[in-house]
């Protein structure tokens, strides 16, 4: 399998194959360096081992989307929102929700949240399981933004304040 | 041709309208768990029309879709007729999409076009059409609108233009449902439109209301107390006073007897009794308005020999059938009485409002807020359908089981359907001796019941393997439940269960009878001793009643019944409650059994028998050494 090399300089992406190293370099064997096909900066290769250990070691990265989000569970009764993934690991249950027209860009009502999550997809009404409610990833809040600016604000915030903003009393 | 669409979109009253054959129409997703076929003349032809389970999702790896599959690859030259609601298009073309690729002759149908236009909604049918290359017909099923252009358009079917969605090898069903909405959008905006309206109906009100989590338990309360007012009170109550007493013991009784005589005569005189029977109307329980008096001087089943000289020969045959007929564990003077006196009417009272419940959509609302409790027993709130049905048949509810989505919760809920949930018929009587006792101990066997519930259904929960099913649950539109439905629906739910009653009651009563001659009832009540009279603490004569409530446990239950208020009361108020506890804790009847056994296996069934009745036999006991050591 190809290893991935990733430029310390520009940031670039790209197989050993592709690099002028690997297409008739006349140094080859002795030139521990690999050059970069885009910017030409020229860096030493990063040991199997040491890679092995740091993928080993870092935290998993989950990868997380661009825009601000917030899951249904942290949504206001009342809050309308737009749907921007389903973070569910069975596509079982990520498709039970798409049939019903669940999907990223679908915009959803939370109409309630006890005693169970109860939101509008449509014509659809949908009971869901707190647990599911924490699938659903959503960004935006149309009804605060246009009607309270001052809670519009935390909305605006990165995603991590968001829901500390929700959960103080 | 086979009806296909998304659940509660109205597959079922449409194939109704064109067959005229009923099948259960509900408001609530996943009514039709069976498939229904019958024939139809269709323009002059004759046809076979198929009715199907609601499905969202069509493809093969989808649980929903797997028998609607099955069914269209076995009707290969079917046409498919996709039933739509109108107002939620969206989702109908998802399907629309999937049955395109089949690459089928179809057309779609888009139902419910009143709720529509109640919210502003249009269609452009001709549009529609042109996307596709189908036909398009809009109806109002449940009003007959529009049932001649269905007809009209199945034979113009045609196969639709499939969609241009390509897909990847790789991807899931999750994956292409995506991309086939991003295709559905594009078809929507051409074609369709909808405004939400800016005041929302009393009916979309009191829906929000029904799941609220504190105005919620309050119209629980209502629903609940006013359920129990016209079952509990007017029907147990009211009804069976005037069938039971009023008709069959003042009327029916002495006609048959009389008849009887006359057939099989044989030297004997019925003894007489002033029977005397009052109409009144129940307002909380405990308080009656007497409306109506009624005393009359009847014969009754018991008898004495004229003359001194022993019946023989042909007449002791007619004195055998005389009282298999008429005589104390008569065919006709218990069973038929027992089933169509007290059964019946309580019976019938639940099934109406159990239809109007069901009609309203207010079910779907309840399992909201009971979800949280089934978590516990394993089970989510779609339970509670199957449940609540429990309370008018647990035969009917152990079949309502399929609705559930994963082997653990069928099983789960059929165990508690089985060991808990009384039936209408065994809750009438149950009541009956509640009147006896002090309300205090109504409540006690409440208490008992849910307990034992909550209880069991943890630990069946604990120690069957397997996965609850996620809680996803369309929520229907409140709707007005349509008269002629309810009625529809109550007459269907009562032939079905008089068919499965009667014939026990009478083989019940013919066991009992033939038992009784035998001398055997003696033997097992002698060899039931121990437990019955040591453990439960109850007479003797009382193994009978848990003999015959392995048949029928209310009928059992009528037996306790009789001991507790007939002319000589043999139990006291403490035996009253020990009895009604062990015997609410039987399996309710050998067609209960029988249909665990063809929903789950025959060992399951077993299983469940050895579970169920130790347990209750042991629970019953408990409460009587319990109640002995606390000097109740």
């Amino acid at each position: 399998m190809a290893r991935y090399l990733t430029c310390p300089f520009c940031g670039f992406e790209f197989e050993r194959g592709d690099t002028l190293c690997a297409h008739g370099c006349p140094i080859g064997a002795v030139c521990h360096l690999i050059r970069c096909p885009t910017c030409g900066y020229e860096f030493p290769e990063t040991p199997t081992v040491v890679s092995w250990l740091r993928r080993l070691f870092t935290p998993a990265r989950i990868p997380v989307p661009a825009v601000a989000c917030r899951t249904v569970a942290q949504l206001r009764d009342g809050e309308r929102a737009r749907v921007v993934d389903l973070i569910s690991a069975r596509t079982s249950r990520r498709n039970a929700l798409a049939v019903f027209g669940l999907i990223p860009g679908a915009e959803i009502t939370l109409i309630q949240r006890r005693p169970s999550f109860v939101l509008r997809v449509g014509e659809t009404e949908l009971a869901l399981d707190s647990e599911i409610a924490r699938e659903i990833l959503v960004e935006g809040s149309y009804s605060e933004v246009t009607v309270a600016p001052e809670d519009g604000s935390a909305t605006n915030n990165t995603s991590s304040s968001a829901p500390d903003h929700a959960r103080a009393p | 041709m086979v009806l296909v669409g998304n659940p509660n979109v109205g597959k079922s009253v449409l194939f109704g309208n064109l067959t005229s054959r009923y099948v259960t129409v509900s408001n609530y997703p996943g009514t039709t768990v069976e498939v229904a076929r019958a024939r139809a003349v269709l323009a002059g032809t004759d046809c076979d029309v198929i009715d199907t389970p609601g499905l969202n999702d069509l493809t093969p790896r989808s649980d929903d879709g797997r028998v609607t599959r099955d069914l269209l690859e076995r009707h290969a030259d079917a046409t498919i007729v996709q039933v739509a609601d109108a107002k939620n298009l969206r989702r109908a073309l998802l399907l629309t999409l999937q049955l395109a690729d089949l690459g089928r002759p179809m057309v779609l149908v888009l139902n419910m076009l009143d709720e529509l236009e109640e919210r502003g909604g249009q269609i452009d049918r001709t549009r529609l059409s042109e996307l596709f290359g189908i036909p398009v017909v809009g109806t109002i099923a449940n009003r007959g609108i529009g049932m001649a252009d269905v007809v009209a358009a199945v034979g113009g079917a045609r196969i639709p233009q499939r969609s241009a969605i390509a897909h990847d090898v790789d991807e899931d069903e999750y994956d292409r449902n995506r991309s086939r909405f991003a295709y559905v959008n594009g078809l929507l905006a051409e074609t369709y439109s909808i405004e939400q309206p800016a005041r929302s109906s009393w009916r979309v009100r009191l829906g929000f209301w029904a799941m609220h989590p504190i105005r919620g338990l309050g119209l629980l309360a209502i629903v609940l107390l006013g359920s129990f007012w016209f079952v509990g009170l007017f029907g147990a109550g009211t009804l069976v006073d005037a069938l039971e007493v009023g008709v069959f013991q003042q009327r029916v009784h002495p006609l048959l007897i009389r008849a009887t005589d006359a057939v099989l005569p044989f030297p004997h005189t019925h003894a007489t009794a002033a029977v005397r029977y009052q109409l009144d109307v129940p307002l909380i329980p405990g308080r009656d308005v007497a409306l109506h008096t009624v005393e009359r001087v009847v014969d009754v089943t018991a008898y004495h020999l004229e003359g001194t000289t022993p019946v023989r020969g042909l007449q002791s045959i007619r004195r055998f059938l005389h009282d298999f007929l008429v005589g104390e564990f008569g065919a006709l003077t218990m069973a038929l009485t027992y089933a169509l006196a007290i059964v019946l009417p309580i019976v019938t009272t639940f099934f109406i409002v159990f239809s109007v419940l069901e009609d309203t959509g207010y079910f779907p609302r309840m399992a909201i807020m009971v979800n949280r409790i089934f978590r516990v027993m394993g089970l989510n709130g779609k339970a509670v359908l199957p449940m609540l049905l429990g309370l008018g048949c647990d035969t009917m509810a152990t079949m309502a089981t399929r609705v559930l989505e994963t082997r653990k919760e069928r099983v789960v809920t059929t165990m508690l359907l089985a060991l808990a949930v009384p039936c209408s018929a065994q809750l009438g009587v149950l009541l009956a001796m509640m009147a006896i006792l002090a309300p205090v101990a109504a409540l006690f066997w409440l208490g008992l019941v849910v307990g034992v519930i909550v209880l069991v259904g943890w630990l069946t929960a604990r120690l069957f393997d397997g996965d609850t099913s996620d809680f996803i649950l369309e929520i229907p539109p409140m709707r007005r439940p349509q008269l002629s439905n309810v009625i529809v629906k109550t007459m269907g739910r009562l032939n079905w269960y008089l068919r499965e009653v009667i014939p026990i009651f009478v083989v019940g009563t013919a066991i009992l009878f033939v038992l009784d001659r035998l001398n055997v009832l003696q033997r097992i009540a002698q060899l039931g001793a121990p437990v019955v009279t040591g453990w439960l603490g109850l007479p003797v004569e009382m193994a009978n009643a848990f003999l015959i409530g392995f048949l029928r446990r209310d009928f059992g239950a009528v037996y306790i019944l009789d001991a507790a208020t007939g002319p000589v009361p043999t139990l006291s108020a403490h035996q009253i409650l020990v009895a009604m506890v062990t015997i609410t804790l039987f399996m309710p009847c050998i067609a209960n059994f029988l249909m665990i056994a063809k929903e789950h296996g025959q060992k399951t069934a077993w299983r469940m028998a050895a579970f169920i009745f130790p347990f209750a036999f042991f629970v019953g006991g408990l409460v009587n050494q319990v109640g002995t050591w606390l000097g109740i």
